[in-house]
């Protein structure tokens, strides 16, 4: 017997290629794209990019405006900001990334056993009730206090806030699957709990809790951001934007650069995730293509 | 004619009764615990209580002398070992009970008995009495060279004991009495505190033209934790006066038509970094010294603080009591002396430039407080650091978790910002041995260092004092247990409305008792 999510796998390929072409044609999304995919790109090979050692101070030169030697010109501390920023755009990203995907597979794994146990169902969503009574900002500041600032800090604030929004979201998703015939069809023929809930109730939630993690990738770059401005984040002399934009916020009148370049770095990646999650959301939602 | 007399006449009163009733408006960037100075070293709590409580003597504006102020003169037994200081007869506290000779022996006797963290300011004090109503006796267990000087801080205060029994837990809160020229009317935390003027002053310490009462009727002290936010609320004429206009914008506001800024001169105010010395990475002198020398502090000053401060190559500031100049030449900035001090220690340069002994890199762990200039000034020495082969960690501690964290020993360097009035301060303060494990962080034991540290403060002439002291910071320098990096410049901005407004250096805050401040 073949299952509907195996069935809907083996046309996969072409689906796929369908929802890229419909993206692509979107040209708001295909250009939000571009720039996300720049981005991530500079940030990966950051090291072969940078022009200077993002470390290294040079105090003959603090606060040098751009030009064609200091592109984005330079730091309180003589730094160069081009490079900062790569090193930078690489620990946001990656911060988001492990945010959005550990809170994602965390949350997803709990709203379905939510909807699968249904005995366990108003004591996860109690849990998950908790959970979203506190703001990222407080639970990011409780976690650093305990354990220290740095990376690791933000990360475990990240996954902590996007846990409950994804347990609910896929909770939903998983109970009207649950209500489908094949289902009961599953359990009929013997299927055992584990097969049902990876084969027929993840695969089929999957596409769902994706595209809400898509759209939530910019929030969590913008709370991460955040966090970093507080100084929770990562620690000298590592580069993270919203560290950089905190740093140069004493400097707004003298060398404006310093804070406002990390800034629009971050504002036009929040602003690519939010327009290629919306389009994603566009292309995948059977409701909104009706 | 006549008409036009009355009504110049008129105009003038007017003038003079709108200035009596006029409110002066002073911000400042933090707020304080409370303001009970027998339980706290929290500045923030310094200049409130310096304005509702008056100390015995007075800080003059060389930093240096001791002038009367509740006490009228004072004389001092041949052994050092007691005072006997004769009080004014016309003061009285804001309540309007007269101030006596029991209300110092109250004051003194009990920060003993709070165990106050500022009890060592006063000496080791056995006995006070009151010999008569305006005579006090202040008896030592040891003679006490610095108390005189000691005795101008906020913690030696004069409290009023009815107001403290009336308040309670709420004393210092709620509430505070003093002899100081204003009086307290409420406390709103985080955001402002009140106070207004006490009338019947008379009593100022002579450093002022006017003995008082101040010419303003109240005071209202908002708090404005944002530097840009304070510096727009300078700029837009909201207040007066502040001794906190952001060190960075500082030439701005000397060029802006309508403020006034003044520098408290002189200013001891040490920025430092202090070693764990019995953890491994810093115990070896020469690691001590290689970061020591590693730095240029002249090229830091500049970028860094934009020339707020000076650079400091000793502990102690040249223009301080008791400075030693012998320590000038200690700490001579050299890298290459500096690398080779590393390269001796057995630390070398691992592939990636730090250095490695025994498999493990030299990447000590830095605690500094996460406001004003500590951030940027650590990272510019960071900086340096990796250029020697040194990887500091450093950690950014919010200030409500700084003092809880600096009382561990999990950190191997440190920093903080220190203001202090002596060189015997200091030294007494850090690095006598039984101050370990705070604030002697460094945890620093070293029998000639407290012997040295005794003679001075226990010397009987200035002389020998002075060379108590300088011996001591022979010892503590050579032992390289601090890195000094400056010396930090204190302002005072005021609005040009205002007049008289001049900057005292006193324990982070410029305003000390104002009484010549006037609209």
């Amino acid at each position: 017997m073949s299952s509907p999510a195996i069935t809907a796998s083996a046309s996969g390929i072409g689906r796929r290629h369908s929802v890229l072409q419909r993206l692509a044609r979107d040209k708001v999304a295909l250009a939000a794209a571009i720039v996300l995919m720049t981005i991530a790109l500079a940030a990966l090979f950051a090291p072969l990019i940078a022009p200077y050692d993002p470390y290294f101070t040079d105090l003959s030169k603090p606060m040098q405006a751009p030009d064609g030697e200091h592109w984005f010109g330079t730091d309180n501390t003589g730094r160069d900001i081009f490079s900062r920023v790569l090193y930078g755009s690489r620990n946001t990203l990656i911060m988001a990334l492990a945010g959005v995907l550990t809170g994602g597979a965390l949350g997803g794994a709990l709203g379905i056993a939510s909807a699968f146990y249904r005995r366990l169902d108003p004591w996860i969503m109690r849990l998950v009730d908790i959970m979203l009574a506190f703001p990222a900002i407080l639970i990011g500041l409780s976690v650093a206090a305990i354990v220290g600032p740095g990376i690791e800090s933000v990360i475990i604030a990240l996954v902590v806030s996007t846990v409950p929004d994804v347990a609910r979201v896929a909770r939903g998703s998983a109970i009207g699957i649950m209500g489908q015939e094949f289902m009961e069809a599953g359990r009929a023929v013997g299927v055992s709990n584990a097969a049902l809930i990876w084969r027929y109730l993840t695969l089929n939630c999957i596409s769902t809790i994706s595209v809400f993690l898509t759209l939530r990738f910019g929030q969590v770059i913008l709370v991460g951001s955040a966090l970093g401005f507080l100084g929770m984040g990562a620690q000298p002399p590592e580069a993270e934007l919203g560290m950089m934009a905190a740093q140069g916020r004493d400097f707004l009148f003298m060398a404006p650069h310093i804070a406002t370049i990390p800034s629009l770095v971050i504002l036009l990646i929040v602003l690519a995730a939010n327009l290629l999650g919306d389009a994603v959301r566009d292309v995948l939602d059977p409701r909104l293509q009706q | 004619m006549k008409t036009l007399v009355r009504a110049l006449g008129l105009a003038l009163c007017l003038a003079a009764s709108m200035a009596q009733g006029q409110t002066l408006n002073y911000m400042k960037a933090l707020d304080a615990p409370h303001f009970d100075g027998h339980r706290t070293t929290w500045s923030p709590s310094s200049d409130v209580i310096n304005l509702v409580q008056d100390t015995l003597v007075a800080l003059d504006w060389d930093g240096k002398t001791a002038l009367p102020l509740l006490a009228k003169s004072w004389s001092v037994s041949p052994d050092g070992k007691t005072y006997t200081f004769k009080l004014r007869d016309d003061v009285q506290f804001c309540s309007g009970k007269k101030f006596t000779s029991a209300d110092v022996v109250y004051s003194f006797n009990r920060q003993r008995e709070v165990k106050g963290p500022f009890t060592w300011r006063a000496g080791k004090l056995k006995e006070l009495k009151a010999i008569d109503p305006y005579t006090v006796s202040y008896e030592m267990t040891e003679p006490y060279s610095d108390l005189l000087v000691q005795l101008t801080m906020f913690n030696n205060t004069i409290h009023n004991k009815e107001s403290v029994d009336q308040l309670g837990k709420d004393y210092g809160i709620k509430g505070l009495d003093g002899t100081g020229p204003w009086c307290f009317v409420s406390w709103q935390p985080r955001t402002e505190v009140v106070l207004k003027r006490h009338d019947a002053y008379r009593w100022g310490p002579s450093m002022y033209t006017n003995p008082g009462p101040v010419k303003f009727e109240r005071m209202s002290i908002k708090i404005v934790p944002e530097d840009s936010s304070r510096l727009a609320a300078m700029m837009g004429g909201r207040f007066d006066i502040t001794p906190h206009f952001p060190t960075q914008f500082i030439d701005q506001a000397k060029k802006a038509p309508m403020l006034n800024v003044d520098q408290a001169k002189p200013n001891f105010q040490l920025m430092y970094f202090g070693f764990k010395i019995d953890r491994p990475m810093v115990s070896d002198p020469r690691v001590r010294e290689a970061m020591s020398i590693g730095l240029n502090r002249a090229e830091l000053t500049k970028a860094v603080m934009l020339g707020q401060a000076d650079p400091a190559y000793t502990y102690i500031d040249p223009e301080a009591l008791d400075f030693a100049p012998s320590t000038k030449g200690i700490i001579k900035e050299d890298v290459n002396r500096a690398k080779k001090l590393l390269d001796d220690a057995g630390w070398k340069p691992g592939p990636d430039g730090i250095r490695v002994k025994d498999g493990v890199k030299l990447a000590p762990i830095v605690y500094i407080p996460q406001v004003t200039y500590f951030p940027r000034m650590t990272e510019a020495i960071q900086g340096y650091m990796r250029k020697i082969g040194i990887d500091w960690k450093i950690v950014a501690l919010d200030s409500t978790i700084m003092p809880a964290k600096l009382s561990g020993q999990d950190f191997d360097i440190w920093t903080v910002t220190v203001p202090y009035l002596s060189a015997g301060e200091l030294m007494n303060f850090y690095f006598d041995s039984a101050q370990i494990p705070v604030p002697n962080r460094m945890n620093y034991k070293d029998a000639q260092t407290d012997e040295a540290i005794r003679l001075g403060r226990t010397a009987l002439t200035d002389a020998d004092r002075a060379k108590g002291y300088a011996a001591a910071q022979e010892r503590v320098m050579k032992d390289h247990l601090w890195m000094p990096v400056m010396n930090v410049k204190m302002y005072q901005t005021s609005n040009k409305k205002i007049k008289g407004a001049r900057a005292h250096m006193l324990y982070q805050y410029t305003y000390y008792k104002g009484l010549d401040i006037a609209p």
